[in-house]
């Protein structure tokens, strides 16, 4: 037992199909979150987060009006977010590399492979709280290193090919 | 020479960790066990909410039927993603799979194309014959064999390999 404290975490959940936010809520609370925050859009959650301050976001990415992704990118970089750093952990249906890439490159710390079980819910909370991600600010992004490891080490130039691109149409 | 941009590189103070503790760091089984139970007790609950998730499946194609627009068409890919992703919860795995077919008819059928009504349609009516016959068994042959057929119309349509 590795006996986490989740009674003092707020986490918000984020998903119009009230199922899936149902059977997410269930889960937590079972893990002992106490402080459940449920936004069935984009819009909600962006009041939600800016009112509660929550500690970590589970959402969903395809939602009517602004999508998990969306939100993510806001997170990360509106100057009204109240905490640019927030973990953000996405519940999608789209397990394709470049839909993967598209949300980490919007910020998202840990995905959530749908059909949601009990063990992977668990395994990205404790990713979050135990191995958290370097940041990385660049000319077009900022968010959770998208390296998995090895970043710590770097200290050269940027090398990713949009940053490269960006500066060529500059 | 493009100029280059440096990268800022920093590790923000780990607030998760002074709030929720865990001095282990492993998996926290116990909690995972209450997990695994408040599931078995909401389990008499997925039969309602996969028919809510069929329901507006139908909807959602009703109305994509009535006006076939951009929102219409949208709607009805949240649809097919959302059941897409729960079915398999609610223990109708051909379910999400026949959703799963749907959403990439959807998605990959180019914007300023209208999406096959017929084949939307034959999508639509073998999700309710599943639900309806309530066939939860992944081997179920007959369910496999609608499968099959449409995902190789699918595949017609698309003109692609599968992913």
């Amino acid at each position: 037992m590795s006996g986490y404290r989740f009674d003092r975490l707020k986490i918000l959940v984020v998903d119009d199909n009230v199922h899936m936010r149902k059977l997410v809520v269930t889960i937590l609370q079972a893990f002992g979150v106490v402080q459940i925050y449920e936004a069935d859009s984009g819009q909600r959650a962006w009041t939600v987060i800016r009112e509660s301050n929550p500690d970590i976001v589970v959402l969903d990415w395809v939602m009517e009006g602004m999508s998990g992704v969306e939100l993510a990118k806001m997170l990360r970089t509106n100057p009204q977010s109240p905490n640019p750093f927030m973990p953000v952990i996405l519940l999608t249906g789209y397990t394709s590399l470049d839909r993967v890439l598209e949300a980490r490159d919007a910020g998202v710390n840990e995905f959530i492979a749908k059909p949601v079980s009990v063990k992977t819910m668990m395994s990205r909370l404790v990713s979050v709280i135990e191995s958290p991600r370097p940041f990385v600010r660049t000319q077009g992004y900022f968010g959770p290193c998208r390296r998995r490891r090895g970043a710590e080490e770097y200290r050269g130039p940027e090398r990713r090919a949009e940053t490269k691109k960006q500066e060529a149409a500059e | 020479m493009a100029r280059q941009q440096p990268i800022e590189l920093f590790m923000p103070p780990n607030m998760l960790k002074a709030k929720a503790g865990g001095g282990l760091g492993g998996l926290d089984m116990a909690a995972m066990k209450r997990a695994e139970q408040a599931m078995e007790t909401l389990k008499g609950e997925f039969g309602d909410m996969i028919a809510d998730d069929v329901k507006s499946l139908a909807a959602a194609r009703a109305r994509y039927a009535k006006s076939p627009d951009a929102a219409s068409r949208a709607g009805l890919m949240r649809a097919a993603h959302d059941i897409k992703g729960n079915a398999p919860t609610f223990n109708y795995p051909l379910i999400a799979r026949v959703a799963g077919s749907l959403s990439r008819l959807i998605g990959e059928t180019p914007e300023n194309q209208a999406v096959p009504a017929g084949l939307i349609d034959a999508h639509v009516n073998a999700v309710q014959v599943i639900h309806r016959q309530n066939i939860q068994a992944i081997d179920d042959k007959l369910a496999q064999a609608l499968c099959a057929e449409l995902d190789a119309r699918v595949e017609d349509i698309l003109g692609k390999k599968p992913k």
